[in-house]
């Protein structure tokens, strides 16, 4: 199977004044395609500096990172900029909308950035919206939707043109347990009916439950790294 | 590209509007300022446009010919002939609207009370009429007929001053062509008021005629005076007759009234500096409000740097944000001005400094003068100064990293 | 209170950059207001000390109705006695009597009307600088010498030299002929159009005599190089010649109002040039004053729980807005007061100040004004706008409750 994610010996290491801090350390990790992985460990043990690493929103101190075959730590601003637009979906804990656009706005923004044409968007993102279970609601703005739905339209938007790989930070954190687990069992869903990757990280038990491929991080070391289903 | 201009226009706009409180208190800052730069332009081209015309009308003209020490020294002795084949011909030029001959040597009025000196002035009233005050300032009696009229028109002022009045006699004493003092007793035909008491006291008209009568010449003046149908057409024809007359002196009314042209061209200059000061006023606002509103949605703009939008994208949305906030005040603040403009009607009266004013050479209603010089440079002052200061709040915002700027609570 | 203090100091710094930008818009605005204003008042200074200086004098006592009608019959009785006895009364020195005349001055080839002064050149040399500019020969030596000076420009269109005479032709105050013939003893060049080319002095008593005053003269001219003093000197000769009937006294503003409403018209322009400035600055400070209450209101929610009145929390923004406004000011003041220093070390010109400065009389070069007005007018100005800018956030926090504020972002 092709291998979509590949870190090697990679090491983070913020410096704040004379204190270093370690975040990553000798992360070594390899995922492929269509799978459906919970990155799981308490904060502060590196979840989301690895998820930013992997999305090219930060860079390592060492090691390569290869993503679809490109090598994410070498790569230009601008390079990185068109690689998230066209491979890479995030899903973050909170703020994940623009708030000024209509949950349909924020599912088009992606596509029109991409310069696909008025209809197919508007065709494409309301079908995903009903996909995720927004229908009606298209014309919202994100202040005049539940926590819940302002995640599914995030989800929708990270979905939308099919990337191959979908990183989604603590999506569900802010959500009761009902919500949260109606969003993972959808992100399941389309994961497998788009056949894209997703990496969510969590410390919710629930979440690890849903996942195909548990990795447990630790003082940004990988402690587990086992398949599940 | 047209889908992205569209996207950063809607996002620029709703984000314009997102704090609506602050937008309004710049925008109302910028509108103020602009207002104020079309304004005071307009006042200050209202003043040196009147400066200009009054120039023109006080018996200057746009274009003299005098005798080569007129200017110098202005009496009989440098006088010039009509009678000139050259002078008739070079007169004769599609440029020229009317010109004017005219006699104006120093004289002295002597009533039955009082005299003082001033300068007399021989005209022929037809070529006179549409090119100096005269002939609408008369406020009392009549025009002078001809140039044969035996009667003068003097100033109101100088009336009073003479304690004289219509109908009355006074005498002419001046120096004629061998310089032999003539006198010769005038009946006041008319009396003219203008706003400037330097013009009722110190000129008074006759017929040419009569005045070349009464100095002992012939067919001979003072000064021609010339108006053109086009003023910017000015130096290339004060060129063109004095190489044509060598003999004579020709000269362009900045050149015969330089006060009038300096101060036309300070409140030029002015213009500019004005404009500057205003946008400094107000473009320390436009940048902290912009970097108000870009360091408050650090988050979202992290959010489009991870949605894969590039930091050009970034900087665009908020450089389209704050240029839609100035076009928006540029709008508001040229009608405003315009309106405020229209509203002074025919100018503000300022008769209450009206010796202040006559000392800078201005009468006493100011109008209100918008020219398409003036609203392009204020406009253009706002609209690219304002876009380059908006430079920096936008490249700041393109500059969050974005980790940072997503997790940052 | 100290603690006050610190604690508005320190939110103030607490968005280092909008404070910055805020305090550098204060800045500038009270930088420019102080050297405007400075070089505003320091330009009237000059115009006012030149008009007083060259000729006119401070004050003058005329008959009633001189000013407005200047005729001959209108003059004072024994003149020469009230001046030297205003001089014994006053204890002011710089007091000098005058009679003006006009008359035709012919020399061997021209002939002009002008005025004609008599003046008594020992007091004259006191209260005006017109005998500190004879550029050729000597002023005037005795009260009663058959002599006169005259200007630069009449000297030149009469074609007369030093030592020529003159013969003067006129009407006495009795409607006689006066008539003389005096030698040139001086040319004196003082600057001002109007006086080099139309004023003769000659010796009062010789005036008196050649215009059958009978010891009548038209003017006491009072000089004080102290502007101040007017209102104070102004009472005290009104008190002195309170005996006379039908006499006045007049102020320099009153004898030449042109002056006084130049200074009057371009104060006012200026001001209103000045208040939309500062208003725009004050628009473009609002919201940083806005925005620090704004987005603390979490921080004014727990406060208020702690126990501090919403009126202790107002008071805490006023302050921090006017420590800032302050720090701007104090700042400003410093750049303004200290480029007007420069100039009034090294003196301020510009191109075109040389033809204006001739038409006012004055020398081309400006002195700012430093005084406490010039200082602190501008900058008061700005504090009183902003602190009322400061008071619309301020009143906001009244409407603030603990618990919603607290849960506010």
């Amino acid at each position: 199977m092709k291998t979509v994610v590949s870190c090697k010996h990679l090491n983070k290491i913020y410096r704040q004044g004379q204190i270093e801090v370690k975040a990553l350390t000798d992360i070594n990790l390899d995922v492929i395609a269509g799978d459906f992985i919970c990155l799981s460990g308490p904060s502060g043990s590196g979840k989301s500096t690895l998820l930013n690493m992997i999305g090219g929103l930060d860079s390592p101190t060492s090691g390569e990172i290869i993503v679809d075959g490109q090598h994410v730590d070498k790569m230009s601003k601008s390079e990185l900029a068109e690689l998230r637009l066209h491979k890479i979906g995030f899903v973050f804990q909170a703020y994940n909308l623009i708030p000024v656009l209509t949950a349909k706005e924020n599912v088009e923004m992606v596509m029109q950035m991409q310069g696909d044409s008025k209809q197919y968007r508007n065709e494409h993102s309301l079908a995903i919206l009903k996909e995720v279970g927004l229908e009606g609601l298209e014309n919202r703005k994100p202040a005049e939707l539940s926590g819940g739905q302002q995640q599914r339209v995030a989800v929708a938007r990270a979905i939308v043109d099919k990337p191959c790989l979908v990183l989604a930070d603590e999506p569900t954190a802010n959500l009761d347990s009902k919500n949260a687990d109606n969003l993972l069992q959808m992100m399941r869903e389309m994961g497998e009916q788009h056949q894209m990757t997703f990496i969510v990280s969590t410390h919710d038990p629930m979440v690890m439950e849903r996942a195909r491929r548990l990795i447990k991080l630790h003082d940004g070391k990988i402690i587990e790294n086992n398949k599940q289903h | 590209m047209s889908h992205i201009t569209s996207l950063l226009m809607s996002l620029a706009w709703r984000n314009l509007w997102r704090n609506k409180r602050r937008t309004l208190v710049i925008l109302f800052a910028i509108v103020l300022g602009v207002w104020a730069m079309i304004f005071t332009a307009a006042f200050m081209r209202g003043m040196s446009s009147q400066i200009l015309s009054d120039t023109i009308n006080n018996l200057t003209g746009h274009i003299q010919i005098h005798s080569k020490q007129y200017l110098d020294d202005p009496v009989i002795d440098h006088r010039f002939s009509l009678i000139d084949d050259q002078l008739f011909e070079s007169l004769n030029n599609v440029l020229i609207k009317q010109t004017s001959s005219r006699v104006r040597v120093p004289a002295v009025i002597v009533s039955e009370r009082e005299s003082t000196g001033l300068v007399m002035v021989g005209i022929n009233p037809d070529n006179e009429n549409g090119m100096s005050f005269l002939q609408s300032s008369i406020v009392e009696g009549r025009y002078l007929k001809d140039e044969n009229d035996s009667g003068i028109i003097i100033g109101r002022k100088l009336a009073e001053r003479l304690e004289t009045r219509l109908g009355k006699r006074v005498v002419i004493m001046s120096q004629d062509k061998d310089n032999k003092i003539v006198d010769r007793g005038f009946r006041i035909v008319g009396i003219f008021d203008t706003q400037m008491e330097a013009l009722e006291t110190g000129y008074i008209f006759m017929g040419l005629q009569t005045s070349e009568d009464l100095l002992n010449i012939k067919n001979e003046v003072s000064e021609v005076s010339i108006l053109l149908h086009d003023m910017n057409q000015l130096d290339e024809l004060v060129a063109d007759l004095q190489q044509q007359n060598p003999h004579l002196d020709v000269q362009g009314w900045a050149q015969l009234e330089p006060m009038s042209r300096v101060i036309i061209e300070l409140y030029d200059s002015f213009h500019l500096v004005w404009h500057l000061i205003v946008f400094l006023a107000m473009g320390f606002g436009i940048v902290n409000t912009l970097l108000m509103s870009v360091f408050e949605r650090t988050r979202e703009f992290g959010l489009f740097q991870s949605l894969g939008l590039k930091p050009g994208f970034i900087m665009g949305q908020v450089w389209v944000e704050s240029t839609l906030l100035l076009m928006l005040g540029l709008f508001l603040g040229n009608i405003i001005a315009w309106w405020s403009v229209l509203a002074t009607g025919e100018g503000i009266d300022v008769s209450a400094f009206a010796q202040g004013m006559e000392m800078a050479n201005l009468s006493n209603i100011i109008p209100f003068v918008i020219i398409t010089k003036d609203l392009v440079l204020a406009n253009s002052v706002v609209i690219i100064l304002g876009m380059l200061t908006s430079i920096y709040p936008a490249w700041r915002a393109s500059r969050l990293v974005p980790a940072d700027a997503i997790t940052r609570v | 209170m100290a603690s006050t203090w610190r604690f508005a100091w320190r939110n103030i710094w607490r968005q280092p950059r909008r404070t910055i930008l805020s305090i550098l818009a204060i800045a500038f605005g009270a930088g420019l207001l102080v050297f405007s204003i400075g070089i505003q008042l320091g330009q009237y200074d000059l115009m006012i000390q030149s008009s007083i200086r060259i000729y006119h004098g401070l004050l003058q006592v005329q008959k009633e109705g001189y000013l407005d009608e200047p005729k001959m019959r209108t003059s004072i009785a024994d003149i020469s006695s009230l001046a030297s006895d205003l001089r014994k009364l006053s204890g002011l020195d710089a007091i000098s009597a005058r009679a003006n005349g006009f008359a035709l001055v012919s020399s061997d080839k021209r002939t002009y009307g002008t005025m004609i002064v008599g003046v008594q050149p020992e007091f004259e040399k006191k209260i005006s600088s017109l005998p500190g500019v004879i550029k050729e020969g000597r002023y005037l030596s005795s009260d009663s010498a058959d002599e006169i000076i005259i200007g630069r420009s009449l000297a030149r269109n009469m074609q007369i030299k030093l030592g020529d005479e003159v013969t003067i032709l006129g009407s006495g105050r009795d409607g006689s002929v006066a008539a003389t013939i005096v030698p040139v003893v001086g040319i004196y060049e003082s600057g001002s159009r109007d006086l080099d080319r139309n004023l003769i002095q000659m010796p009062l008593i010789s005036f008196q005599q050649v215009f059958e005053m009978n010891g009548h003269g038209h003017s006491i001219v009072i000089y004080d190089e102290d502007v101040k003093q007017l209102d104070a000197l102004r009472l005290q000769f009104q008190d002195l010649t309170a005996d006379y009937k039908d006499l006045v006294t007049l102020s320099w503003d009153e004898i030449q109002p042109g002056v006084r409403q130049m200074i009057e018209l371009d104060y006012a322009s200026g001001w209103l040039m000045y208040i939309v400035l500062v208003a725009i600055i004050t628009f473009s400070i609002l919201n940083t004053f806005l925005m620090s209450v704004l987005e603390r209101t979490r921080e004014f929610g727990i406060m208020l729980a702690l126990g501090y009145t919403p009126f202790n929390i107002g008071r805490l923004v006023m302050l921090e807005a006017f420590i800032l406004t302050l720090v701007g000011l104090a700042v400003g003041t410093l750049i303004g007061v200290a480029i007007n220093y420069y100039f009034y070390v090294y003196g301020l010109t510009f191109s075109g100040m040389e033809e204006i400065a001739k038409m006012y009389n004055m020398p081309a070069t400006i002195t700012p004004q430093i005084s406490f007005e010039s200082v602190f007018l501008g900058p008061a100005m700005i504090l009183l706008f902003t602190l009322l800018a400061a008071l619309y956030p301020a009143t906001r926090i009244r409407k603030l409750q603990p618990v919603e504020a607290m849960h506010s972002i």
